[in-house]
């Protein structure tokens, strides 16, 4: 495991790197990798307790990926804490029979917690674990739930969070990758949730908003949680640019999902580069 | 004299009980429905098993999922509309996708909800669940089967969905009786016709062929199809050697019994008489659940009818 502000940031430009040579090979969902790229990496390179060796270990934190089109982020991660070979990842990565492609699949992917692709389902399921790890009397795990920002118009999402926070389930931790897009258009103007983490406050979550791409904040934001068995959830709200890194993807709906041409690819490695050097 | 009725929800939710005890595993879920599903008893003997999401029944769903991930054996409690419909995609994707230990109970199963009307009738679950890989559809037609049918869930493996009516049936196994998820029962037998149903519906079958062999010397066989998924296979072909087969279902016709039995009639080439009975694909105002069936003629009157009916045309073959 990592443990600086440096390495970090490092692993983390590694993982963007990765993410824009498949994209260079086939479609992924690109523009909601990369802005939860940063949270993603210092989540499974510093923060969870997890055994690459194996995935049913009790001892694990569990990580449940709500926003199931992060799939390929997810996976590179696992990939550099050696779940699998990275060469693997790419090889397999949207082919028939492969154990990765444009969602997470626990048919044929052990290092998925439960499958993932449609929104609004990660929370409760993670609200469940949750509870489930209290009645084990586990006290040193905790459940993770990425989400997206467009997915909190989900109905389900808020019923789970009013859950969550009636059953004290310190353990779970909600992080939110505020990207400010969905498919369709700019959050605000499509759903108007405004403020997210205000509304998570008033159901009575632990609250925390950070800049999603620095990484002294993630990782702040992650020391700064409470024991396992305290009672309330956590909610982080990671306010990050859809595309994040790469001029022609940043804030654009079209690349939601795509693939890039080779002269998008070097300018894309380029950039991505040279923002991480600043 | 009419034999004393019981109410399958009672059953079920005083087994719970029994259930916990059995088995550690065991825990109840439900999006505020547990009185309405009888599950006082469990509520005072295991407050500390049991969680109540309030009224959120896709939250219900995907906690219980949560909750089959840790090794538990979630029973979630709900009506049989809502689970099936509000929190369809989470049974489908929670918890069938995962092929979840999980055991999903509804009430008011069909029409049996009488008075209440649509939104609380039930007459489309078996076709949404059947769709469902992996998805176990049960359907117990008195309270022995009932208690029984909840005791071989507990041990079997994937996700089961139990559709409950709420209309009373007086017993109809001895106390005994040998049940199997997947066997289907013949508590009545008989050469002449026969008629395949599940739920409060084999009651009502089996005054009519009692009527049937008074009034004609008729003997119809009645086969409970309390495993509408997957369909016993083996009691359809022993079906269709009587040369005439009603399969009727407080359900819509469309993908509910019937088509199930249809299908396999079909596939195996089977020489017989078929015809289906069940809700003819509409919407009807609320009305007690007798009446109810009366006018979709599942009840005895209508299943009688049709049988004869039946058996008159397979008289002319």
């Amino acid at each position: 495991m990592l443990s600086t502000v440096k390495q970090l940031s490092l692993a983390a430009l590694e993982i963007k790197k990765e993410l824009l040579t498949l994209c260079a090979e086939k479609s992924i969902h690109i523009g909601g990798d990369l802005s939860v790229a940063d949270v993603m990496t210092v989540l499974w390179q510093y923060q969870m307790k997890y055994n690459p060796l194996n995935p049913e270990d009790p001892g694990r934190d569990r990580f449940i990926l709500s926003k199931g089109h992060a799939a390929a982020v997810t996976s590179l991660n696992q990939a550099a804490i050696g779940c699998f070979r990275k060469e693997d990842f790419f090889r397999e990565y949207a082919t028939n029979g492969g154990r990765f492609s444009m969602h997470s699949c626990k048919l044929v992917n052990p290092f998925v917690e439960v499958s993932t692709g449609s929104l609004g389902h990660g929370l409760s399921i993670g609200a469940g674990i949750a509870a489930g790890l209290r009645r084990k009397g586990n006290a040193q795990n905790r459940v993770y739930v990425v989400m997206g920002d467009g997915e909190q118009g989900e109905g389900s999402v808020w019923e789970a969070a009013m859950h969550a926070a009636h059953y004290r389930l310190g353990n779970l931790v909600a992080i939110v990758d505020c990207n400010g897009l969905e498919a369709d258009g700019p959050v605000a103007e499509l759903t108007g949730l405004d403020d997210i983490g205000e509304k998570y406050r008033a159901f009575g979550w632990r609250v925390v908003d950070i800049d999603g791409h620095s990484i002294p904040e993630i990782k702040g934001a992650f020391d700064g949680l409470g024991a396992p068995e305290s009672e309330k959830p956590t909610a982080i709200i990671a306010h990050t640019v859809k595309g994040n890194g790469v001029s022609f993807m940043e804030n654009d709906v079209n690349w939601h999902a795509g693939r890039m041409t080779a002269e998008q690819y070097e300018q894309a490695m380029k950039e991505i580069q040279e923002k991480a050097a600043l | 004299m009419e034999k004393k009725k019981r109410w399958v929800r009672e059953v079920l939710g005083n087994y719970m009980v029994e259930l916990a005890q059995q088995d550690d595993r065991v825990v109840a879920v439900s999006a505020d429905l547990f009185r309405s599903c009888r599950m006082e008893r469990f509520m005072e003997r295991y407050p500390d098993r049991l969680y109540n999401t309030g009224i959120a029944e896709q939250n219900m769903v995907g906690f219980a999922a949560g909750l089959c991930r840790e090794g538990f054996k979630p029973y979630a409690f709900s009506m049989a509309s809502f689970v099936s419909m509000r929190a369809c995609e989470q049974c489908r994707t929670d918890i069938a996708y995962a092929n979840a230990d999980a055991v999903l109970v509804g009430v008011y199963a069909g029409v049996s909800g009488g008075l209440s009307g649509a939104t609380h009738w039930s007459i489309e679950d078996c076709a949404i669940f059947s769709a469902f890989p992996n998805m176990t559809v049960l359907e117990p037609s008195d309270g022995v089967q009932a208690q029984k049918m909840l005791r071989a869930t507990l041990n079997h493996k994937g996700p089961v969905y139990i559709r409950v009516s709420v209309v009373p049936s007086a017993d109809i196994y001895p106390p005994d009786y040998e049940y199997e998820i997947g066997k289907a029962s013949v508590p009545r037998p008989g050469t002449d016709g026969a008629i395949l149903c599940s739920g409060v519906l084999v009651q009502y079958a089996l005054e009519a062929a009692e009527e049937i062999a008074r009034e004609t010397g008729k003997q119809v066989r009645v086969v409970d199809m309390h495993t509408i998924k997957p369909v016993d296979v083996q009691a359809i072909r022993a079906a269709a050697e009587t040369g005439c087969i009603l399969a009727a279902q407080d359900h819509n016709i469309i993908g509910g019994l019937g088509y199930q039995a249809a299908a396999v009639i079909a596939r195996e080439g089977l020489r017989t008489k078929f015809a289906m009975a069940g809700i003819d694909d509409r919407f009807v105002p609320m009305a007690r659940p007798d009446y109810l069936y009366a006018q979709f003629g599942i009840d005895k009157a209508g299943l009688k009818k049709k049988i004869l009916e039946l058996m008159e045309e397979a008289s002319h073959d």
